[in-house]
């Protein structure tokens, strides 16, 4: 049982890293902040039911991903793993590596990599389906592994990975289109050249 | 593309979320180490994620822990 008076000091310190979800998750920052202030209250009132020792990263962020569920969702119908098209595995490197070989690869990956923006890859995140973008930043904002993400979201590990998988290709793809808008595929820029 | 690269390329992302046993996560990295095809795609996913990782995070504004506190302080006195 964990003990209330030391709610703050133990459970504050993730406010920037739940607020930084909280915005992909509602995308847009006054809610964020409704969302975080509301995770955090839920949690204190249900602080001495905490099982010290054990996860409190998780159990925030179970909080967290339940409220925006039952509250700030969007989407009031019930999304379905069928929304996302089927995409290419290492869909931007296969991109990025066809036809060239070697150097010239190697510098159009780092061209890539470099280029990618911050508002397109936020925008990217954010046009995910939900049931795709919680689990895709669970895991590659936050770091949770399939199983804690599994207990966060109350689903099987199997449906974490398969969702994950699939968000991620998803993301890669509009982070391409992206890319190719801002002129930084090759293609692009060979198509480009003869006219410089 | 021998047998392994698939079955590397196959576990890329359970060896870049560290979700594979040492043994099997030793048996990726000296596959890595030795071809030559399947260390950039590795390094691309990782490096991907480290960009994608970094451009997410959000500073919390200052106000935003000053009003939980205040939020905190109040139903702590109810």
């Amino acid at each position: 049982m964990a003990d209330q008076a030391r709610f703050e000091e133990d459970a504050l310190q993730y406010a920037r890293q739940l607020y930084s979800a909280a915005v992909r998750m509602t995308r847009n920052p006054q809610d964020a902040e409704d969302l975080v202030q509301e995770t955090f209250l839920k949690a204190y009132r249900a602080y001495d039911s905490f099982e010290e020792g054990t996860n409190l990263k998780a159990w925030l962020y179970r909080i967290l991903t339940n409220t925006f569920i039952n509250k700030y969702r969007a989407d009031s119908r019930r999304p379905r793993e069928s929304e996302l098209g089927d995409v290419e595995d290492l869909y931007m490197y296969r991109r990025i590596a066809s036809g060239d070989s070697g150097e010239a690869s190697r510098s159009a990956e780092e061209r890539v990599l470099d280029g990618l923006v911050e508002e397109d890859i936020k925008r990217a995140v954010e046009e995910l389906p939900e049931i795709f973008r919680i689990p895709v930043l669970l895991a590659d904002l936050e770091g949770f592994s399939y199983k804690e993400i599994a207990e966060i979201l109350d689903i099987p590990i199997g449906t974490v990975m398969s969702r994950l998988h699939r968000g991620r290709k998803a993301m890669q793809k509009r982070l391409w289109d992206y890319a190719e808008q801002r002129g930084l595929s090759p293609e692009r820029r060979n198509r480009h050249e003869p006219e410089l | 593309m021998s047998r392994n690269c698939d079955e590397a390329l196959a576990n890329l992302y359970a060896y870049l979320d560290r979700e594979m046993d040492e043994v099997s996560a030793e048996e990726i990295r000296a596959h890595l180490a030795e071809c030559g095809g399947c260390d950039r795609p590795f390094d691309f996913e990782r490096r991907l994620r480290e960009v994608i990782r970094t451009k997410l995070d959000e500073d919390v504004p200052e106000e935003i822990i000053a009003r939980i506190r205040a939020a905190i302080a109040t139903e702590a006195q109810a």
